[in-house]
């Protein structure tokens, strides 16, 4: 696996020789495929304007986790997760619910459904802890994520899901685009749009439990929403958005998992976060075109152009922004009558 | 002894609560009408990394330092977003979502780092630390009160104080910022006065139940009073009730069940929710089932007693065979109606009590005069007449018969030639 050259020795360097086992590799592959998906998945939600979906999903799996342990009573990665994927649907069907029968707002039905889900997995995990049921240390790892106890087992699973997910987005990709740029035109086409939506809900459901383990139930969100962002700056096309984000996810996963491996104490999930708001606000900075430094050297540009009274010549990329008249002309023509008024 | 100490304890632990939670209610009225609830969420995420930095240059948890950097990093959470948002063209949607999540991992690395230097741990960051608030204590006017509770009351008086004072202009901006605007109201003076408030209040709430549950305080109260009253200012006296009560019920369910009084605040806080959309007097789900199921009990009823009516019309008789009725709804109507005696049955014909075709003679007297009316100003085929009148005949009163009677002024026959009965005498 070339790509994965740079940063193993990175682990290497970090923790010494010989500490790189088999074990962390391959975690370092299943997380950094996560990292991907979830960059993939969240470009959809992105461009399909729900960027932040996943968030009520997200808290709730906390409860689904605590759940599904004190239903097994062990700590299988799987199960725990398969409870969080049925706390994630249920919480977004308790949203559907509240917007059906209650006129509470669809901010606050959001907001109310984050917090009383989370508040149920904090009082079971709390009360679990507090109990000291056997095998249950650990289960606090999954507030903030911690790659540092999985298995290379449950790697495999969580790379398995995540490939799973993104091969689903290269199989629908054209009906993606469609449905995000122009629904009115897939739903005319004869498309199934809630059908594809809820494919898209769902996907976003399964990125946020399958990207639990590694950035934990408070930031899983930042996993599907900070890549596509950051990718956004850099491209127009929805093929390079998906992919580009997809590394930016990667690269920030795989920042988490090697920064973290040399600090133990520090959780997985705030540093893949920050590692993917890094990469985010160079991009708000320095992205052609886009970025803050570009759109300010094409004012400077154009007030030089403007102030040597070249009206005419911008380039493209100008003129795709709404571009104000130049004042001083609106002003001269407006002046003209009433010095021809005054003159009468 | 030793119980009457952690009696104590407890009351104290459940007191700040209270102070809290109530304080958290206050700003979510306001939140959610603004429909502002996720920036409330957005806020008390973003607080952390201010707060931390806050206590790492020397200020105490609950000090003025600490509420200073929270408040700061609260305006910059929602100055960011706008410049993002103006900068880059990024909807403000995503740009708050990558914003609260990127200050709240910063920190939360933060506090891990420092966890060693300063009294904050990620543990607390995320579940509170109200069981330990009632350790530290200071004393006021001879009595020893915790410091957390002494704080939660300056935070409520403060909000409170802060909210009172602007509240005509924060409740006129809430429901029209453009008309406050035009009325020469300093919007943005407002709306930075609300997110300040937020901010204290999250502060206040981030130290009782940890930063992700803030936003239950924050919002669910305020959700829950909106189902039950519609004026504003009843709504925020409800949501802070309902916030003072949960914080009390969670508190003493989790310590019953030794588990977190965070944790529990919020599924009380989510019960209150629950029961609000359930029972909420005239649009909970409970009110409109009943009104729905009334309606149809009177329709059902009133159905049954023209089918008799009409039976006995065409047969030209006081009692008449009826055929089955075509509902199970109708069919319990009909053996009421028998068991009140206002239809009674006579070797295999069923008769109507006096009552019972006057109240009859009305439904169809509503019927024919709609269909008549339709039949003369609707342009429908005959034959179309009868389902909208079958419906309507339910939803027309005594006023609306005369003024249609005195309307069509023709014979009393309506379109299909059958006559229309009088109004019933008073």
């Amino acid at each position: 696996m070339p790509p994965l050259i740079g940063p193993v020795s990175l682990v290497a360097v970090a923790s010494g020789p010989g500490l790189v086992s088999y074990n962390t590799l391959v975690v370092l592959g299943g997380v950094a495929t996560v990292g991907f998906a979830a960059g993939v998945v969240g470009s959809l939600a992105l461009l399909r304007k729900r960027p932040l979906v996943g968030d009520a999903a997200a808290h709730a799996t906390l409860a689904g986790v605590a759940a599904a342990f004190l239903a097994t009573g062990r700590r299988d990665l799987p199960a725990l997760l398969g409870g969080a994927l049925v706390a994630a649907v249920a919480a977004l069907a308790v949203l559907v619910l509240i917007r059906r029968v209650a006129r509470t707002r669809d901010d606050a039905a959001t907001a109310v459904v984050i917090g009383v889900s989370f508040g149920i997995g904090l009082a079971l995990l709390a009360g679990i802890t507090a109990r000291g049921i056997p095998g249950s240390g650990g289960l606090e790892q999954f507030l903030l994520g911690h790659t540092a106890a999985l298995t290379a087992g449950d790697a495999r699973l969580l790379a398995a899901v995540s490939l799973a997910a993104v091969a689903i987005v290269a199989l629908g990709f054209k009906e993606a685009v469609v449905l995000c740029f122009d629904p009115q035109f897939a739903a005319a086409t004869g498309w199934p749009v809630g059908l594809l939506d809820l494919v898209l809900v769902a996907l976003v459901a399964v990125m946020v439990v399958v990207g639990l383990p590694a950035a934990g139930a408070v930031l899983v969100t930042a996993l599907v929403v900070i890549p596509p962002v950051a990718a956004r700056q850099w491209t127009d096309r929805a093929g390079p958005l998906l992919v580009t984000a997809g590394v930016i996810g990667l690269t920030a996963a795989v920042t988490g998992v090697v920064v973290t491996a040399s600090r133990p104490g520090l959780s997985t999930g705030p540093v893949i976060v920050l590692a993917a708001a890094l990469i985010c606000g160079v991009s708000f900075l320095v992205a052609p075109r886009r970025g803050v430094i570009a759109q300010w050297l094409a004012r400077v540009r154009r007030e030089r152009r403007w102030a040597r009274g070249d009206l005419s010549a911008w380039d493209l990329a100008d003129a795709d922004e709404a571009v104000p008249l130049p004042l001083p002309a609106v002003s001269h023509v407006a002046a003209v009558p009433l010095r021809g008024a005054d003159g009468k | 002894m030793a119980s009457d100490a952690s009696l104590t304890v407890h009351a104290w632990a459940m007191a700040t609560a209270a102070m809290v939670s109530a304080s958290c209610g206050l700003v979510g009225g306001l939140l959610v009408v603004r429909r502002m609830s996720l920036l409330g969420d957005a806020i008390a995420h973003a607080v952390l990394p201010g707060i931390a930095v806050a206590v790492l240059a020397g200020g105490s948890l609950g000090g003025p330092a600490v509420f200073a950097g929270a408040v700061a990093a609260a305006l910059a959470t929602v100055w960011l977003t706008q410049a993002i948002h103006a900068g880059v063209g990024l909807a403000e949607d995503a740009g708050a979502g990558v914003v609260f999540t990127s200050l709240f991992a910063l920190g939360v690395v933060i506090v891990t780092l420092a966890a060693s230097r300063i009294d904050l741990d990620p543990e607390c960051v995320l579940f509170g630390i109200l069981e330990l608030a009632a350790f530290d204590r200071v004393r006021v006017g001879g009595l020893l009160v915790p410091r957390a509770f002494v704080t939660a009351v300056v935070v409520f008086l403060g909000v409170a104080g802060g909210l009172a004072a602007s509240w005509r202009w924060q409740v006129f901006t809430a429901f029209d910022p453009a008309a406050a605007r035009a009325a020469g109201i300093p919007v943005g003076l407002v709306t930075s006065l609300l997110l300040a408030a937020t901010a204290v209040a999250a502060v206040a709430g981030f130290e009782a139940v940890g930063a992700v549950l803030v936003v239950a305080m924050l919002v669910v109260p305020a959700a829950t009073a909106e189902l039950l009253v519609q004026r504003m200012h009843w709504l925020v006296v409800v949501a802070v009730g309902v916030a003072i009560a949960a914080a009390c019920g969670g508190y003493a369910l989790a310590w019953r069940w030794n588990t977190s009084a965070a944790g529990m605040i919020a599924v009380v806080l989510g019960g209150c929710y629950a029961v609000a959309v359930l029972m909420a007097p005239g649009d909970g789900i409970l009110a409109r089932a009943i009104a729905r199921l009334r309606l149809e009990w009177r329709v059902a009823r009133e159905d049954c007693l023209a089918r008799i009516w009409r039976a006995c019309e065409a047969e030209g008789r006081d009692a008449a065979h009826v055929g089955d009725p075509q509902t199970w709804l109708e069919r319990m109507a009909g053996l009421w109606l028998e068991r009140r005696g206002v239809v009674r049955r006579k070797n295999g014909c069923v008769t109507l009590s006096d009552h019972g075709r006057r109240e009859a003679e009305m439904v169809v007297r509503s019927h024919r005069l709609w269909e008549a009316w339709l039949g003369r100003h609707a342009e429908l085929p005959i034959d179309h007449l009868h389902p909208p009148a079958e419906w309507l005949e339910h939803h027309v009163g005594a006023a609306m018969r005369d003024q249609i009677e005195a309307e069509l002024s023709a014979g009393q026959v309506d379109p299909h030639g059958r006559t229309i009965p009088p109004e019933a005498a008073g």
